[in-house]
């Protein structure tokens, strides 16, 4: 068990550093193939008055002249222990982990990603607490009276529900409860759950719905499903033929099997959702990590984008890990393959 | 450059919307609700407008929480790094400038009253000279004087424009510095005297490269809220922006929130404008621009610092609903939205071939483009009407187009049935997309068929459309573009977008207005002593432009702007065009 | 299409007799390739069929947009001013919409929503058609190479899924097409053009992922398979094995995850172009209408026809392909 867990931290490790060589390459290499220079670059960190030599200047001071792979080096080094940036008016320092330093707030990254982290992660929580179990407990129902008008009617909803884009159903949302009947926030703000829990759930209840609503649809699918061919196994007639209660069958032996799937996928999905839930925070105007990245975007801030991309596939990575280790207690044969 | 209108991300970078920053006095149009009876109440006027010419529910009671908000961040609260209208206005609150404009509303708001100095600046030497005293007994919030060093050492500090991009170079073009200074950070040890002496704690003395007679104006500039060299911290300063002013910094979280409150070090009596009503101000960043307006609706806020106006969903409300039409004013800014047009790309270098865009052009379909009747009135001309010197140019449409005039042009052009070029716009202001777009099918009826290409505004004037090398090898025609004043005359308004000389690498909002003619014009005006003539010489500059179809100016910029419910002594400034924030009260 | 299908006919996991029976439609019992199998099921589907008459009404309102919108609407990009009260940029009578203007028009400019709506569908169906093969042939490729050679032909392509899964592939995408947007000059298109190519590259690109792993999967289980192994004792090299024996048996899964494919990258298209870096204006896209909707919220047309366009095409893509998994699998029970 040990050695699989090492080789796995090993490979999630490795596979951090790919992405973030692929990144690397894709804002650095690809420019520069496309024929934009050191002193371009170097123009987004100097004013619009600097002069031609003040920009050779910072170019050469930041190293932006030198090959991709010291560049590269460079920014894996201030991860772990910082870095200095020289824009030729005081030196500026980036404590580590130094994930980069924005030539737009003239600020480091990486506690601009710390601050947005609790948005992104409130709302990924409680979105995914909602849609788990609103998701499963309508699939289990669904399955157990198949064909029934609850299950066409639920399998109806869910179907239109994966179907739905957040940014439309958000949209209407918005404007029904909030502009319309002013019940829900209108978006826009965010209260720290240790300030004010009550208005922390006010401000997130319709991104967590509009989430939840896009999930619990897919979810309901998905657990349906499993159930229905978990039931129809040889060990669940054994089950009942062993005379025990229905409600038990299903609980114990049904569902139970029927949900490691549905534990796996909610791993991931929780992994890609903490690394920004860029739609609804968009239609939410919600300060997570999501808007952060498409604000950084269109202002082209690549030290920013570089940043959030390594932070979103380290949530991705880990919640791999995570529900490979989780697979590997529960089933021993994972360990040997 | 040009004082920056705020961009509002109202949900993602697809979704911002320009807001125009500066306005100008008086507003000639009246929107569907009832103007108010103009009878003096004891409770000031009321009604659509009513903040335009007096000040509205005046009182002198102290006390009280001044809510404010702001879509988004601005550039910066420090004083020497920032080019936001808003802004300007704003820091006056927790800084004192030389000299500053008087809190009164329209006209009379525009008139310079010295500040940290006792009197406005003595002029000789010419006007290329400027004395300043300052008052006595000012102090900072931690208790230290302040001396004419400290106002000196703020102004040589920011024109370090590598550290404090953001705000305006007239001190780095027009001071008498010495070859050798580079800035206070790299070579701090450099003698100054020759462009700023003290010869006493008291005394500050510019030394101009050439006579400016309105150099007042640049005493009122942000860039002379003084700052001790001992305090500075370079870019981090914005952090710890040590007081001069009423007010300082209580909570200062970047992006957030701000809060102020009293700074008991300064003196009401060496303080003769400001009231310093409210006990302390809460100012709030990033709010959803839509909730904004609803809560300033409901009283919830009191002031949207952006002050430009509502975003469209409120426009409808505020129009149907009588109460708050009764608490709108529709200021006009001294603001152009206009679009350039670039000589250095074929067939705009023909004079006819310009001509025939600014005949085709539809002017209304433009100002709806720009947001309608309430955002703006039909432009003749770059110089908007609240600018000394300002003539209506009869010249071209000023209501739909031209296409027989088009037409002609073309043909005198030698291009009788039209041509292709490209139209950039910044993508990520609708109001921008939607003028480009409305360019694209006004010149189509002629047969000019436009390709719109849109860029962010970030990287808009720096990298595309103020870059003339970039427009001229991406054959680029035409760009959306916008200016407003620096300060309300022609050369606050003017100097930086029609003067051939200071168009640079990048960075330009001029972009094909290169003629000796203008140039020659400039100068006049800059050398001209006394006023009416030289607003007249600014008037006779912008006719120059018009005459050689340059630029096709599309809209004076107004906004709606809504008055805080319990607000006190709110009214328009014409120094700012939108609400003066040194006045303001809570009831 | 069909012919392969027909190839594999002996190597069907189902016996056709049941399936046959199960119907009870047949005259007498004979053997039926798993494609005319399918095709029976799939009649039998009547939701499935009306997703399908759907995507096909959907494709043919794309193909024929010029001649509908000639018909019933105005050119998609020109501007109805005089339907827009210019004090509140609202379309006069709150919408607009009349027998002129069928889905009413757009604040502000007033350009026809009908035309716009119907236009937007070439453009989420052009570019989800294409990313959606893409995405096939790369996963399809490299989920065969990765399935039949195995090692570490395996074991790399495997990691590289593993990065792909596991790269925030909106935020990338969005990246991406901001810097490679910027590279008119370089790339030597522009315009629709480039932006089209951009995103079918973009969202293709990075959806391989998924159905490689798939792929790989039943490359790995066919392999093993009694009917290559016969082949190979016959002397039949790699590539025949591969495109003669293994392909053809692939052809089931590859059809249902593409079909499946194809509504999410519609729904991928519409997000990129609500984020502002899909195909630039005044070029119709349904998630574009929608960014601009955001700003009318009191104009609920306006998000309306946009938001349900998106939402037909999506579900019709699903129910077909939902059907068609039901058809195409016989193991997988509803």
């Amino acid at each position: 068990m040990v050695t699989y867990i090492i080789r796995r931290l090993i490979g999630a490790l490795l596979m951090l550093a790919v992405v973030s060589m692929v990144t690397f390459s894709i804002f650095f290499v690809v420019p520069r193939l496309a024929g934009v220079t050191a002193t371009d670059f170097a123009n987004r960190y100097v004013g619009r008055a600097a002069t031609q030599e003040t920009v050779v200047e910072v170019a050469k001071k930041l190293g932006l002249n030198d090959p991709v792979v010291v560049q590269y080096g460079r920014w894996v080094k201030g991860i772990f222990v910082g870095s200095e940036f020289d824009y030729g008016s005081g030196v500026e320092h980036c404590p580590a982990p130094c994930f980069g330093y924005s030539f737009v707030t003239k600020k480091p990254v990486w506690p601009d990603l710390l601050d947005r982290l609790p948005v992104t992660l409130s709302l990924a929580v409680g979105a995914s607490i909602i849609w788990l179990l609103a998701g499963v407990a309508v699939g289990v129902l669904s399955a157990l009276k198949r064909g029934s008008l609850f299950d066409r009617g639920a399998m109806i909803v869910a179907l239109s529900g994966v179907s739905l884009p957040p940014f439309f159903t958000g949209l209407i949302a918005l404007s029904l409860f909030s502009y319309g009947l002013r019940i829900t926030a209108p978006g826009g703000a965010y209260t720290p759950f240790s300030e004010n829990p009550a208005e922390w759930a006010y401000n997130l209840i319709l991104p967590w719905l509009t989430l939840a609503f896009l999930n619990a649809a897919a979810y309901a699918r998905l657990t349906r499903a499993g159930m229905l061919e978990t039931m129809g196994e040889d060990y669940i007639r054994t089950a009942r033929a062993k005379g025990l209660k229905e409600s038990t069958v299903i609980t114990k032996h049904g569902l139970r099997a029927a949900l490691t799937p549905i534990v796996t996928i909610f791993g991931l999905d929780v992994g890609i959702l903490l690394g920004g839930a860029i739609l609804t925070e968009n239609v939410f105007s919600l300060p997570g990590l999501g808007k952060y990245a498409t604000g950084a975007i269109a202002a082209q801030d690549l030290p920013k984008i570089m940043g959030f991309t390594m932070l979103a596939a380290f949530f991705i990575v880990m919640a791999n890990l995570i529900v490979d280790l989780l697979y590997a207690v529960v089933d021993p044969r994972v360990r040997l393959a | 450059m040009k004082k920056r209108t705020l961009v509002v991300a109202a949900s993602g970078a697809a979704l911002a919307l320009a807001l125009s920053a500066c306005g100008g006095g008086d507003s000639t149009t009246t929107p569907t609700g009832e103007a108010a009876p103009a009878a003096s109440a004891p409770a000031g006027p009321t009604g659509f407008n009513a903040g335009l010419d007096a000040v509205t529910n005046p009182s002198d009671k102290k006390g009280g929480v001044l809510k404010m908000a702001v879509t988004e961040d601005w550039d910066s609260v420090d004083p020497g790094d920032t080019y936001y209208g808003m802004s300007w206005n704003l820091l006056r609150i927790y800084g004192r400038p030389l000299v500053t404009y008087n809190p009164a509303p329209g006209a009379k708001g525009r008139e310079l009253v010295p500040d940290l100095a006792e009197s406005l600046g003595v002029a000789s030497d010419g006007s290329k000279t400027w004395t300043y005293k300052l008052r006595a007994g000012l102090k900072y919030e931690d208790g230290t004087p302040i001396t004419s060093k400290d106002v000196k050492y703020a102004v040589l500090r920011q024109l370090d424009k590598t550290t404090y991009v953001n705000g305006p170079t007239y001190f780095n073009d027009w001071l008498d510095l010495p070859k050798d200074f580079e800035s206070v950070y790299k070579t701090p040890d450099v003698n100054t005297d020759q462009a700023i002496e003290t010869p006493d704690d008291q005394t500050i003395v510019f030394h101009l490269n050439k006579p400016y007679a309105g150099f007042d104006n640049f005493a009122a500039l942000p860039a002379t809220v003084p700052i001790p060299q001992a305090k500075d911290t370079g870019i981090k300063y914005r952090d710890h922006v040590l007081a001069s002013g009423p007010y300082k910094f209580d909570k200062v979280e970047q992006g957030k929130l701000y809060t102020l409150v009293r700074n008991d070090q300064w003196d009401q009596a060496t303080d003769p404008i400001r009231k310093a009503l409210p006990d302390s101000y809460e100012i709030t960043l990033g709010v959803q621009g839509d909730d904004l307006d609803n809560r300033i609706i409901s009283g919830d806020l009191h002031v949207d610092i952006a002050g430009s106006g509502v975003q469209p969903a409120a426009i409808a409300s505020v129009q149907q609903d009588p109460e708050l039409n009764a608490r709108a004013d529709n200021p006009i800014a001294a603001r152009t939205w206009y679009i350039s047009l670039n000589p250095d790309v074929a067939p705009f270098d023909n004079i006819e071939c310009r001509k025939a865009v600014l005949f085709a052009a539809d002017r209304t379909s433009l100002q709806t483009a720009y947001g309608g009747q309430l955002a703006g009135d039909v432009a003749t001309s770059l110089m908007p009407p609240g600018i000394g010197g300002w003539q209506k140019i009869e010249t071209y449409p000023s209501a739909g187009s031209d296409e027989a005039k088009a037409k002609t042009a073309l043909t005198a052009c030698g291009q009788p049935n039209g041509f292709e070029t490209t139209m950039t716009f910044r993508s990520d202001r609708p109001k921008e997309q939607a003028a480009a777009e409305s360019m694209q099918q006004s010149l189509a009826k002629v047969g000019i068929k436009l390709t719109l290409k849109g860029f962010p505004t970030s990287e808009y004037f720096t990298a595309y459309a103020g870059k003339p090398s970039y427009m001229k090898e991406n054959k680029i025609g035409l760009a959306t573009n916008g200016w407003g004043a620096d300060w309300n005359d022609g050369f606050g308004f003017l100097s930086q977008i029609i003067d051939s000389r200071t168009i640079r690498e990048a960075g330009n909002y001029n972009l094909g207005i290169k003629d000796p003619a203008v140039d020659a014009l400039v100068d006049q005006a800059f050398a001209e002593l006394d006023t009416a003539k030289r607003d007249a010489l600014w008037g006779q500059a912008d006719a120059k432009v018009m005459e050689g179809a340059y630029v096709l100016p599309a809209v004076y910029a107004k906004g709606l702007l809504l008055r805080g419910k319990g607000v006190t002594n709110q009214f328009i400034t014409g120094a700012f065009d939108m609400y003066d924030y040194l006045a303001l009260g809570v009831e | 299409m069909t012919a392969p299908l027909d190839v594999s006919s002996e190597e069907t996991k189902a016996t056709p007799e049941a399936v046959v029976s199960g119907l009870g439609g047949a005259k007498a019992i004979q053997g039926r390739s798993l494609g005319q199998i399918a095709w029976m099921r799939l009649k039998q589907d009547k939701v499935a069929l009306a997703g399908a008459g759907v995507v096909i009404f959907l494709v043919l309102v794309a193909i024929f947009a010029p001649v509908i919108v000639g018909w019933f609407g105005h050119p998609p990009n020109e501007f109805h001013q005089e339907m827009i009260d210019t004090m509140t940029m609202r379309p006069k009578g709150g919408s607009g919409i009349s027998s002129e203007f069928l889905f009413g028009v757009e604040p502000q400019n007033g350009r026809d929503l009908f035309s716009r709506v119907v236009y937007g569908a070439r453009i989420s169906l052009l570019i989800a058609f294409f990313a959606t093969m893409l995405s096939v042939l790369i996963g399809t490729v490299m989920g065969i190479v990765a399935g039949y050679f195995g090692g570490w032909v395996d074991a790399v392509i495997s990691r590289l899924m593993d990065i792909f899964l596991a790269f925030p592939i909106l935020v990338f995408a969005l990246a991406l097409v901001g810097v490679l947007g910027q590279f008119e000059m370089q790339l030597g298109v522009q315009g629709d053009t480039l932006r089209i190519l951009l995103l079918i590259f973009v969202i293709g690109f990075f959806n391989w992922g998924y159905i490689a792993r798939i792929i790989r999967g039943q490359t790995l289980s066919l392999r093993e398979r009694e009917f290559v192994d016969a082949a190979r004792s016959l002397g039949a090299r790699g590539p025949y094995i591969l495109f003669r024996e293994i392909l053809p048996n692939l052809i089931a899964p590859i059809l249902i995850y593409a079909t499946l494919l194809v509504p999410a990258n519609v729904l991928f298209e519409a997000a990129l172009s609500f984020l502002g870096v899909g195909i630039q204006p005044p070029t119709a896209t349904w998630g574009a209408m929608l960014s601009a909707a955001t700003k009318y919220y009191t104009v609920p047309h306006f998000m309306i026809f946009p938001g349900m366009a998106i939402f037909i095409t999506v579900l019709a893509f699903n129910l077909f392909g939902d059907g068609l998994r039901d058809a195409l699998d016989p193991k997988s029970n509803r």
